[in-house]
């Protein structure tokens, strides 16, 4: 097992550069947080930090990180330093010169949401009309850009049962990769978990599906980032490198504010880019350490595919048991 | 054959975890499973050891026989099973897409 963690610093940071948003989706996990932005300069200083601790990549998101005015500036400051630049967008604000100008300023890849192939499904999720045809748009410009792209997809009620649907959607507009993001209960998604989570045996049924139409699509990289899924013999993308949740072993959250989280989805600051060292934060968090170091609990304790999973994904059984180290509440395994 | 990194790819090398590994080494244990460097690239990620590391770090140009000539006189390996290891090693790599051979 590779608890340990012999990496010197995270590979990727995920940069809520604005909780600001210019859509209304119904599980938004940052609209409602209250955090200030940081101002263009001090983004800079933290950029340099990151870039001394090793890191090597920096993922863009929010909020909808488009609506900050400097986005390019940061992101050319980021990428003439050697990081590879990336973004998660909702698209609504990607024109074809906005795209030429992501390029422009060291975008190497840009991730849009779509939830569901029916424009009036995604409409209604995400709460802006025409969002869908904006999205998909933006896919198209980025690509005449010369950008590669991803669709970033919240499984949940609205779309469970559309995943091949999904899959040709993606395929029909030339994406590089298709993102399942398990749904997280954190913010309008722990308020909404009611009419929007599915049940375990609804996700095992997901996963299934899911995994059989990966191994049949080879031409599209269909990413599926939840550990739970060990338990139906399937591998993570990061396996190799690390068992369970990535957040905290392989990637680290900062918030708009500059506070440092183990990841988006998990409300607890173990540091801040301004005021600490990313380095001293990564190496001596005892929240990290706990993260990297997980004890099996309940049934957790006697699964056969603890050693791969780690009991799933520490956000969700943090949101919603109140501790990361118990099982993972989507998880469909009885107790043995 | 010349052989290149992909230079999509991203890497690090991991400056602890090499100098345990070089420690180890000399004290002749065994340095396998230890990681010294991570690479990564559109959500594949590898971590290798001390030998890999340092075929990778040649993948600039280097041909198969510069990269044994030059390893065997750093490592205590037989030639013939560090090229057999290194053939494999390095058709794994070009599978994923993180190397490529050139003329």
């Amino acid at each position: 097992m590779k608890t340990n963690n012999f990496l010197k610093a995270p590979l990727t940071i995920n940069w809520a550069v604005t909780n600001r948003c210019n859509f209304n989706c119904q599980h938004c996990y940052s609209r409602t947080d209250p955090s200030e932005e940081l101002d263009c300069g001090t983004l800079f200083d933290c950029i340099e930090k990151i870039v001394t601790a090793g890191v090597l990549s920096i993922n863009f998101g929010g909020g909808e990180p488009l609506l900050r005015k400097d986005l390019t500036d940061i992101a050319a400051f980021a990428s003439q330093k050697g990081l590879r630049v990336s973004m998660n967008s909702n698209g609504f604000l990607i024109s074809r010169e906005t795209a030429l100008r992501l390029k422009t300023n060291g975008f190497s890849k840009v991730g849009i949401s779509i939830d569901s192939h029916v424009p009036e499904v995604h409409d209604r999720f995400r709460g802006i009309s025409g969002s869908h045809g904006k999205a998909v748009a933006a896919l198209a410009h980025l690509r005449d850009a010369g950008i590669k792209t991803s669709i970033s997809t919240v499984i949940c009620k609205i779309n469970h049962e559309s995943i091949r649907e999904l899959i040709s959607f993606a395929e029909r507009h030339s994406v590089h990769q298709l993102n399942f993001h398990n749904f997280k209960c954190s913010g309008l998604g722990y308020s909404n978990k009611d009419s929007l989570d599915l049940s375990p045996d609804e996700w095992k049924d997901f996963y299934l599906v899911a995994r059989e139409a990966k191994q049949q699509n080879r031409g599209l990289e269909i990413s599926l980032d939840d550990p739970i899924i060990a338990s139906l013999g399937e591998r993570t993308e990061t396996d190799s490198l690390v068992k369970g949740s990535v957040c905290g072993k392989l990637s680290l959250n900062i918030k708009s504010n500059g506070d440092i989280t183990p990841c988006g989805f998990i409300p607890i600051v173990i540091g801040n880019i301004v005021k600490d060292e990313l380095k001293h934060v990564w190496d001596t968090s005892s929240v990290l350490d706990r993260m990297r170091n997980k004890k099996p609990t309940g049934k957790c304790s006697s699964c056969k595919s603890y050693e791969d999973c780690l009991g799933g994904c520490s956000a969700r059984a943090l949101a919603l048991t109140g501790d990361f180290n118990n099982p993972d509440p989507h998880c469909w395994v009885h107790e043995s | 054959m010349k052989v290149f990194r992909n230079p999509d790819v991203l890497w690090r090398e991991e400056d602890e975890s090499r100098a345990q590994a070089y420690e180890e080494l000399s004290k002749g244990g065994d340095v396998g499973e230890m990681g010294t460097s991570v690479l990564f690239s559109d959500g594949v990620m590898l971590s290798l050891n001390i030998l890999g590391t340092e075929i990778w770090k040649r993948c600039e140009g280097w041909s198969m026989d510069e990269i044994i000539a030059d390893l065997v006189e750093q490592f205590d390996v037989d030639p013939d099973v560090l090229r057999e290891d290194a053939a494999a090693f390095l058709a794994g790599l070009e599978q994923k897409g993180f190397i490529r051979y050139e003329d």
